[in-house]
């Protein structure tokens, strides 16, 4: 079963954007102690993600003639690798570059491409998204946010909710309903691109567990877009949207959640010289999951590459791989707490902490757990 | 040639010569020398071996898909056995090509499963409909399948090459494919409720065998342990580590 997806290796060729990506990464990172590296996604910094748009580590997959790298997935794959591992502050770039801009290319008209691709190449156009509502989390095709057709475009009235970054965003994808009602389900669903600066929208930040507040409600309230705030074709908007849940859940950031904090218990481990049978066995355990997934990141990233929409791929990748990024906290804090003798670094422990706190949202984000099997299931011919 | 033209009739071969009813048998000690002639005669022992002794010369890599085979249709270990012998890895690249071969079977047997297993699923009627339709079965054989994709694409990765598997990277193939024998015989066994504990059932043939070749030259912990130290001994970080000594991509 799943006989399509099978071991594909890295080309060569795209180690200079590594070697790049790595050097950036390292330069954005030197200050930050580890508790807010382990915020990578989180993390916002748009000087970092312009400076990465000027490296020309942005866009890897797009044309050249949109500013892209025209590089491919492998490429994007490898830069993103060496941005989480550092766990460099993404935020501020992430959503636009992995599943906006493609989208765009994908659906929008040559005005559309013109408009967003090079912007978003640089680093200057800061997109969020628009999926969940206070009524429809896992059930998004029970969207009520609603655009009508004016005279002149659209006229949106509704609520977003969990958006991550909006804030800070210029601009949100909205799937919208524009005809029917929520019991029509997938039919009359379409995206917008909101201009967040636009009169009616009004955005107020959440605060998570953790303290931090890098999601917000987003109201809309008789918000005016232009016609050509509409990206693709009206009604399409369900079809759009899962396509665009592939890029989002087919990348390696669905194993690298908590790997500053992996990274930093191996150098606990290390300087204080303990390498005894029961801790390398589960050092050996949490790395073997690891290759595990890398492997299957990367057999993903090479059907995206064949120019396929592997969403059930990326489900299987994304549900084991969220499994591991949230049991790696669980094993570390055990293993730590096991060894009261030994001194353990505040930095480690906050990184530890936020890890744990923020863990349960590995395996929400970009759909849940349950959803991600019942589309595996799906794959497999049941129901 | 190509993996595929070696799979197909050594597969056709396996189906005809170790149907369920003779591998109950051979797991009864029943001798195997007529099966194991007829594999002899077909040519496929040899095909890791030398050219010089007269054998395919086959990249280790080639014969993964064959090993899975073997996995898929509880065909004896001792083929898959006498093809490492004769490829003449010498003794620490055998013990390698074994972890690996090993793990291949894991793999076969584990998609083997996964397939007896949805396709009962579909089945299967309870509660006016098929046990597949229940959202709490779905979710299983979902996690199912991906612990499958996981233990066959390291076994793909722990293989690739030329030569025989490096230490690392066959400890790799055996701790993923022994971790996940737990889950993947559990779950093929809740989901085949009574009839998967009958005798006369044929999913025991295969469930019996992964808890065998789950302990066959160490079971997860010896591995990742091996693992561990390799990691702990060094100052790689993580991905860095995985990148060099795993995916080869460090020269």
């Amino acid at each position: 079963m799943f006989d399509n997806l099978t071991l594909a290796r890295i080309p060569d060729g795209d180690d200079d954007l590594r070697q790049l990506a790595r050097k950036l990464a390292a330069e954005a990172v030197a200050e930050m102690p580890l508790d807010r590296r382990a915020r990578s996604w989180s993390g916002f910094d748009a000087d970092f993600s312009r400076k990465l748009g000027a490296a020309g580590l942005l866009g890897l997959t797009l044309p050249k003639q949109y500013g892209g790298g025209e590089r491919g997935p492998f490429a994007r794959f490898v830069v993103v690798e060496e941005l989480l591992a550092a766990g460099a502050p993404v935020a501020a770039h992430w959503i636009a570059d992995r599943q906006s801009a493609p989208l765009i290319l994908n659906y929008g008209t040559e005005a559309q491409r013109e408009f967003y691709l090079p912007r978003i190449c640089r680093g200057e156009a800061l997109f969020c998204i628009g999926m969940s509502e206070p009524g429809s989390g896992s059930d998004l095709a029970s969207v009520r946010t609603r655009a009508e057709r004016t005279a002149s475009g659209w006229r949106v009235n509704g609520q977003k909710i969990w958006t991550s970054n909006s804030l800070a965003s210029d601009y949100m994808i909205a799937l919208v309903r524009t005809s029917g009602t929520s019991e029509d389900r997938h039919k009359g669903l379409s995206q917008l691109i909101v201009d967040l600066k636009t009169p009616g929208v009004t955005i107020r930040p959440i605060e998570d567990l953790a303290g931090d507040a890098h999601f917000s409600e987003v109201f809309f309230e008789d918000v005016e877009l232009p016609l050509d705030a509409l990206i693709g074709e009206e009604g399409q908007g369900w079809q759009q949207v899962t396509a665009e849940l592939a890029f989002e859940r087919s990348g390696p950031e669905r194993i690298y959640s908590s790997v500053v904090l992996l990274d930093g218990w191996l150098a606990h481990l290390r300087a204080v010289g303990r390498s005894d049978d029961a801790t390398a066995a589960l050092v050996g355990s949490m790395i073997a999951r690891m290759a595990a997934l890398r492997a299957m990141s990367i057999a993903c990233t090479a059907r995206l590459a064949a120019g396929e929409s592997p969403v059930v791929e990326a489900s299987l990748v994304k549900d084991l791989g969220t499994a591991f990024e949230q049991d790696l906290p669980l094993a570390i804090a055990d293993d730590l707490a096991s060894h009261p003798e030994e001194p353990v670094s505040d930095e480690l422990r906050r990184t530890l902490e936020y890890i744990t706190l923020v863990a349960p949202s590995f395996s929400l984000r970009g759909g849940t757990r349950e959803i991600l099997r019942g589309i595996i299931a799906r794959g497999m011919g049941l129901r | 040639m190509e993996t595929n033209e070696l799979l197909e009739p050594f597969e056709r071969m396996l189906a005809k010569l170790f149907p369920p009813s003779r591998v109950r048998e051979i797991d009864s000690s029943a001798e195997w020398q007529d099966e194991l002639a007829e594999v002899e005669a077909s040519g496929f022992l040899d095909i890791l071996a030398p050219e010089a002794n007269g054998g395919a010369g086959l990249p280790f890599s080639a014969a993964i898909a064959l090993f899975a085979a073997l996995g898929r249709h509880a065909a004896p270990l001792g083929i898959g056995r006498a093809m490492l012998e004769r490829a003449g890895y010498g003794e620490a690249h055998s013990a390698n090509s074994e972890l690996v071969m090993l793990s291949a079977m894991m793999a076969g047997a584990g998609d083997r499963l996964l397939a007896m297993t949805t396709a009962y699923a579909n089945e299967r009627v309870q509660f006016g409909k098929p046990i597949g339709r229940q959202q709490a079965v779905q979710q299983n054989l979902a996690v199912m399948a991906e612990h499958c994709v996981a233990v066959r694409l390291t076994v793909e990765l722990a293989g690739d090459g030329s030569g025989p598997p490096d230490g690392l990277r066959a400890a790799l193939a055996k701790s993923v494919a022994s971790t996940a024998v737990p889950l993947i015989a559990n779950i093929a066994h809740s989901v085949h409720g009574a009839i998967g504990i009958s005798a006369e059932y044929d999913l025991q043939l295969f469930t019996r065998r992964l808890h065998a070749w789950r302990a066959e030259q160490g079971s997860e912990s010896r591995h990742h342990r091996s693992l561990g130290k390799s990691l702990l001994a060094g100052d790689a970080k993580s991905v860095d580590w995985l990148r060099a000594e795993i995916f080869d991509e460090i020269a």
